[in-house]
């Protein structure tokens, strides 16, 4: 065996005296794909984040080709070849796609048009559809995270580091994704992937370490494992219920109320003259690819953006014609939208757990009142964070200060509390852990069950046909297609979202 | 004591700067630990405090408001001329009121509705409040305070437990917008809006309110900041909006810990602040400092408390915003 490119020795951190990783010991080598799975909370980002420069630890080692290192900075990190991709946010959205994959390279920044020419050239080499002229903040998730890997590609990292890379991406672009993976393994680049769809880490890894509750359970080589025995070790127990059954199949929820009518909605260039409706009791699952206007529908139905103002189209809630402008109206008449996009508009982060959720019930109580109730304040969020597991150092813990996965909960929470007539989940499981998932898969079967009309948004195929009781199907701004549970196949969808 | 330590943050370590500075004066400085004295100190900055507890519910909401001084200016000298023209006290001190929430409301709707960042809406309406109110509301730049507001003066000079009025006005103002704060939907929305305005917004909290509402709650602290200020001194010059005075009101608020990202801090922060700054100025009067020198090392303090700050606060929560956890 050769000397392993990283390693790391009893590596600790602590956040306030509680250790989010414990004593970790692993090696990582060259051109090797190496998994690290677990629950959300227990660990993965934080261990990773060590190794990249963005968290220091508390104590212990890394060695980077045998040869102690301790990074202050992710750039430091990056100088000596280890890059990470975080999630969407260390791009400068003020500037071009071009600019952010060349900052810091003042050299070529001043001659422009190479610098879109060498960028263009970049995107094409990694197959990532990304005009290089186009503005970072027009981007969805899927690009900015594609101008993310390309960035790492080009400061010819020896080790990348990617923390939930796929949680965003449609599966052809996740398709790209695992293709590219293989040419930075053929180059020898050392790779640490996170994720929690086991199936892929199963079939993209090498070698696979399972972390509970901070702590170094396993490590393996990948063919050593299979999926029930990750959630063993990742749980500590065995999980019975089976993920993504297909139970809709056979218990389609019946029609209720007509809640909602959408007709020949418009929206900018995202949404074109689209029809649709929503029922009360029962789980409506809408797919479609990226620019499909499947978000973008949904969220001019909630406030969050304006239709056209000519020929925008007519939305009737419960007979009612609507028009918001904002979105405190929508949630005070029972609409609630669960972001897709947490960071930008899904947590607060210098809130404690209980004060983000009271903001959300706040906003919805039609009350008069004028004051906070600090008693319902703590009651809501014990309720919740006992619902949706919430997992966290201690209860006053910011929001900031929880994994990726809970903060995910928070944000639902958040809409729940609202007690809202229409619910919308736009990709509500993304970054969620196996069990949780299961969970909160639970809460909208029962919110459903209650009568609510829920909307579950997902790229995720699995996802949309076990839970749905009823599939639209997106497609270039406009709903095409609506699908029965019992009638929808993977295939049938997938060609009504691409054809 | 050690979770004191252990959870130093930018206000603690004022706080502590503020004790250390006090404790070194009262040794080094005859006169300074005197009853009178400490008195006289905390009314000197009884309005540049009251000010700042007013500045520091924008600063919450992630805004920040340039015409709060010109505002206290023309509002209580718009007052005080048609006091003097022979309105009936009470009635004019009603319209200077209602002028200053209309400045408020101004600078909500510029910021709210026509969406403009509040560095540039308060700036120009600063400029607009101080020249329009000039040229058409008052005589000179300099209101006196007749003999006609009788009692009102007391409100500037008089003692209430031997406490000056100024300081019992401050605190009264302190309690009532930290309660508003901590207690109030309007408040918890404040942080919220300066927490995050996407997600506040998407939460269904109504955004364009709040911010309308703590413009019209700044203004109209603003105006009681400037009757207190007018009765301690007997007229409102409004030359005081061309002087470095909101930016002094900046500096409490910012030094004391309410960040000027949002979302942080709170009334106590600005006490802190006020305090320390206070302490400072009257010892450097006892020391007979030149004013720009005071304003050298007031400026080289908040340079002092946001590197603390840095450094006993190491940046891994920080750094945890660079992406997903
Ligand atoms: N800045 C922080 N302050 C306090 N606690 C923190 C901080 N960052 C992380 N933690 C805690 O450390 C633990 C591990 O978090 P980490 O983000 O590493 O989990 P994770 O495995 O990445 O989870 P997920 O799958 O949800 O992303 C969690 O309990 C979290 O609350
Ligand atoms: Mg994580």
């Amino acid at each position: 065996m050769t000397r392993p490119l990283l390693e790391v020795k009893d590596l600790t951190k602590e956040y306030r005296g509680i250790p989010a990783i414990q004593n970790v010991s692993l090696t990582f080598e060259a051109g090797r794909v190496h998994s690290i799975l677990g629950e959300n909370g227990a660990g993965k980002s934080t261990l990773t984040k060590m190794i990249a420069g963005a968290v220091h630890p508390t104590r212990g080692e890394i060695l980077l080709d045998g040869e102690p290192i301790g990074f202050s900075s992710p750039g430091d990190a990056l100088r000596s070849g280890i890059a990470m991709v975080f999630q969407e946010t260390s791009l400068v959205p003020s500037l071009t796609v071009a600019q952010n994959l060349f900052l810091g390279d003042e050299k070529i920044f001043n001659r422009l048009r190479g610098l879109y020419i060498s960028a263009q050239q970049l995107l094409q080499s990694l197959n990532f559809p990304v005009d290089p002229g186009a503005l970072v903040s027009t981007l969805g998730s899927a690009q900015r995270q594609m101008v993310e890997i390309a960035r790492a590609v080009r400061k010819n990292a020896r080790m990348i580091i990617f923390d939930e890379p796929t949680a965003t991406l449609t599966p052809e672009e996740k398709q790209h994704f695992f293709d590219l993976l293989d040419r930075l393994k053929e180059r020898g680049v050392a790779i640490i992937f996170i994720s929690h769809a086991l199936e892929e880490a199963l079939a993209v890894s090498d070698t696979i370490t399972v972390l509970r509750d901070g702590e170094h359970v396993e490590t393996d080589i990948a063919t050593n494992f299979d999926r029930a025995k990750i959630i063993r070790d990742m749980v500590g127990r065995d999980l019975s219920s089976q993920l993504y059954d297909q139970e809709g199949k056979r218990r389609a929820r019946p029609y209720g109320e007509k809640i909602l009518s959408v007709q020949n909605l418009s929206m900018g260039r995202m949404v074109h003259n689209t029809s649709f409706s929503v029922y009360a009791g029962q789980i409506t699952g809408v797919f479609g690819l990226i620019g499909s206007g499947r978000t973008e529908s949904f969220k001019v139905v909630s406030g969050v953006v304006k239709r056209n103002f000519f020929h925008g189209g007519i939305i009737n809630l419960l007979g009612k014609a609507i028009r918001y402008r904002t979105p405190s109206p929508a949630v005070k008449d029972g609409i609630a939208y669960v972001t897709e996009d947490r960071k930008v508009e899904g947590i607060f982060e210098t809130m404690s757990i209980a004060e983000s959720i009271d903001i959300g019930a706040m906003a919805a109580s039609k009350h008069r009142s004028w004051f906070v109730n600090r008693r319902k304040m703590n009651e809501n969020a014990a309720h919740w964070s006992k619902t949706l597991s919430v997992r966290s150092i201690d209860n006053d813990a910011r929001v900031l200060e929880l994994s990726g996965g809970n903060q995910q909960k928070i944000v639902i929470a958040k809409a729940l509390v609202q007690n809202p007539r229409i619910i919308i989940f736009d990709e509500p499981t993304r970054g969620v852990d196996v069990g949780a998932i299961a969970e909160i898969h639970e809460v909208i079967k029962d919110l459903a069950n209650q009568g609510l009309a829920v909307v579950v948004i997902s790229s995720y195929l699995p996802e949309i046909l076990s839970i749905s009781d009823r599939i639209l199907v997106a497609r270039q701004g406009r709903v095409v297609e609506e699908f029965s549970a019992e009638e929808a196949d993977e295939e049938k969808i997938m060609y009504a979202a691409v054809h | 004591m050690r979770s004191f330590l252990h959870n130093l943050n930018q206000e603690r370590i004022v706080f502590l700067l503020f004790l250390a500075i006090f404790v070194a004066f009262s040794v080094i400085l005859p006169g300074f630990l005197n009853a009178n004295n400490l008195v006289l100190l905390l009314q000197g900055i009884s309005v540049l405090g009251i000010l700042g507890v007013g500045l520091c519910v924008v600063v919450i909401g992630r805004g920040i408001d340039l015409s709060m001084v010109a505002t206290m200016a023309l509002s209580v000298a718009w007052a005080l001329q048609l006091n003097i023209d022979g309105m009936n006290l009470y009635l004019a001190l009603a319209i200077g009121l209602g002028g200053a929430v209309l400045v408020g409301l101004a600078n909500g709707a510029l910021i709210a509705y026509a969406e403009i960042p509040p560095l540039f809406a308060t700036l120009a309406s600063g400029a607009c409040v101080y020249g329009f109110g000039r040229l058409a509301l008052i005589h000179s730049d300099l209101v006196y305070v007749t003999p006609a507001v009788g009692d009102l003066t007391l409100l500037g000079q008089g003692r209430f437990l031997s406490i000056p009025m100024p300081v019992i006005v401050f605190a009264v103002i302190a309690v009532i917008v930290g309660l508003v704060l901590r207690y109030t939907k309007f408040g918890r929305f404040t942080y919220a809006v300066g927490d995050n305005y996407a997600t506040a917004r998407v939460s269904g909290v109504p955004v364009r309110h709040v911010i309308l509402g703590q413009y019209v709650l700044t203004s109209t602290v603003a105006f009681v900041a400037g009757i207190t200020q007018a009765m301690a001194v007997s007229s409102m010059n409004t030359r005081i909006s061309d002087t470095l005075l909101i930016y002094e009101v900046i500096l409490v608020v910012v030094l004391g810990g309410v960040g000027l990202s949002g979302g942080r801090g709170g009334v106590r922060n600005v006490i802190v602040g006020t305090l320390l700054i206070g302490t400072f100025l009257n010892g450097m009067t006892i020391l007979d400092v030149q004013y720009t020198t005071q304003n050298a090392i007031k400026a080289l303090i908040l340079l002092i408390a946001i590197i603390a700050d840095t450094l006993v606060n190491p940046r891994d929560e920080q750094t945890a915003q660079h992406g997903d956890i």
